[in-house]
């Protein structure tokens, strides 16, 4: 109990001295206030013109793929991560010792600065944005199931996190892992939905992406908010995708903590 | 001018033999340039094979078009896409010094070490489709092909503005790589038909910001769709790239060499 709470205490000390470190550049998350709705726009204007008279595609109405961009949107604001970038320039530099050094796991510390992060993205661009969509645009951002809503973002948070802090351990071993970042980021880009419903992919495409932590992070959130789950002609109730979701969490994040350990055993400190 | 040029064969050259010293860098670069590349049509492929389309506008079309807008991009990626990384840089560490001292204009003398050959990646894969698409929609005639090359020049005015305009940007901005983010996120509304978007935004795009013309217009040109609109924005797209640099020559007085 008492290890929790002095977890507790470090998770938000550190997240406050995050969001006031990052607040000090608050414009650079502020950029999405002019952003968001740009691309929300473009995609706007494109799928109108798409549906035309056509009533359903790949079962999804007209007013369902709007408040499915709108969704994607927000939900990328508070699930965003640069945990892999950050791990990367630690390594390859050889700062990572000034952490090796300090009584504190750095995969918690990287957590806790994501969460306080993703707190000022919280006000300074979820926030204006949601705001933007529903009054500028008339769209309908009330979720289906508010409580397995917030359930599934938590996941997809902690799962991005995850997954971008084990592609950062790899420069323990490559030091340069740009590349696979940049791999990893072509793949997201595609395969989290947030680029078009993955229900428009090929049916074997949709398949795989249920062993893949894709679309963890973005695809099933905004398919709980829709308050539906269907991929590769798998219908599932919003409890038992969120239940997979954590499943799937789970696994990765103990891929990440045996990949830790290793890491830490490896860890010189001479940097690139 | 001849001196220039010499300059800018040079500066070519070196970057050349940079990518060939560090060749494993530039191959794997330049292969997930090419990869990002097949990506960009993705939405419309996905669109197409779900029996919807863009009103009035067949697939190899829409192709058309984006592959355009990609042949423009990479094209204006190897001329200045690292002038922006460069001038950010110098002016975070407070070393754009190095770069005022030189006996250049500062801007030459980053658009020609800013040469970046991974682009090239860009240009296969947007030469690739432009193949493909041309092949099934045809060109109008011999006229629409010298009418291509004009607004395609035209379009290239534009990126060149975006990419000045987003460095001079970076002056007053200290450190903020989301700068591209921004001009990014409106060059959207040149990658596809402009009739799919309301009469406002189609103004402002042929007129105000004209990201049209890196991608529809030209587009257009070939497949014989034009109407007079491209035409008169030819100009704004040229006096586009003049304010870019304009602009960005002007905010160099706005340096204070302290970083950020």
């Amino acid at each position: 109990m008492k290890l929790f709470k002095r977890k507790i205490d470090t998770l938000i000390a550190v997240a406050f001295v995050t969001f006031k470190e990052w607040g000090a550049y608050r414009t650079h998350s502020m950029v999405s206030i002019f952003v968001g709705p740009v691309y929300f726009a473009a995609q706007y204007y494109i799928w109108t013109a798409v549906y035309g008279g056509s009533g359903e595609l790949n079962g999804m109405k007209l007013a369902e793929m709007i408040r499915y961009f709108g969704a994607s949107a927000l939900i990328g604001y508070l699930v965003m991560d640069f945990a892999a970038w950050n791990l990367n320039m630690l390594v390859e530099s050889g700062k990572f010792l000034t952490f090796a050094l300090r009584p504190l796991n750095h995969r918690f510390f990287a957590f806790s600065q994501k969460a306080g992060h993703r707190l000022l993205g919280f006000v300074l661009e979820f926030i204006p944005c949601l705001i933007l969509f529903a009054l500028l645009f008339k769209v309908d951002m009330r979720p289906a199931y508010a409580g397995w809503l917030l359930l599934s973002v938590v996941l997809a948070f902690l799962m991005n996190f995850f997954v971008n802090y084990c592609l950062g351990m790899f420069s323990f071993w490559f030091v340069h892992s740009g590349g696979i970042r940049m791999v990893y980021g072509l793949f997201s880009s595609v395969f989290t939905g947030m680029l078009i419903p993955l229900v428009f992919f090929p049916k074997p495409l949709q398949v795989i992406q249920l062993f893949l932590p894709f679309q963890y992070t973005a695809y099933v959130p905004v398919m709980v908010f829709l308050g539906r789950y269907s991929l590769g002609g798998i219908t599932l109730p919003i409890p038992a995708i969120v239940g997979i979701q954590a499943v799937a969490v789970m696994t990765v994040f103990v891929i990440s903590e045996i990949m830790y350990r290793a890491a830490m055993k490896r860890f010189t400190a001479v940097g690139a | 001018m001849k001196k220039l040029l010499a300059i800018y064969k040079t500066c070519v050259k070196t970057a050349l033999n940079r990518a060939a010293a560090y060749r494993l860098n530039f191959i794997l670069s330049f292969l997930i340039t090419l990869g990002s590349n097949i990506l960009f049509p993705l939405v419309t492929i996905l669109i197409y094979n779900s029996g919807a389309s863009f009103p009035e506008w067949d697939f190899y079309e829409v192709l058309l078009i984006q592959a355009v807008f990609t042949l423009s991009h990479g094209l204006a990626g190897i001329v200045f896409n690292e002038v922006l990384w460069k001038t950010m840089l110098h002016i975070r560490e407070g070393s754009f010094e190095i770069v005022l001292l030189k006996p250049l204009t500062p801007l030459f003398f980053l658009i020609s070490t800013s040469f970046e050959p991974e682009f090239a990646g860009l240009l296969i894969g947007g030469g690739v489709m432009f193949g493909i698409a041309a092949a099934h929609t045809g060109i109008a005639s011999a006229l629409a092909i010298g009418q291509f090359l004009l607004l395609f020049a035209a379009g290239f005015a534009v990126m060149a503005g975006i990419n000045m305009m987003m460095a001079a940007t970076s002056f007053k901005w200290v450190g903020n790589s989301r700068i591209p983010e921004i001009f990014e996120s409106v060059k959207n509304f040149g990658k596809y038909p402009a009739a799919v978007f309301p009469q406002i935004i189609r103004g402002l795009a042929a007129f105000i910001i004209p990201v049209s013309m890196i991608g529809f217009f030209p587009a257009g040109a070939l497949l014989g769709r034009l109407d007079l609109t491209a035409f008169i924005a030819i100009l704004p797209c040229f006096l586009f790239m003049l304010i870019g640099i304009w602009l960005y020559n002007h905010m160099i007085r706005l340096y204070e060499g302290v970083g950020g």
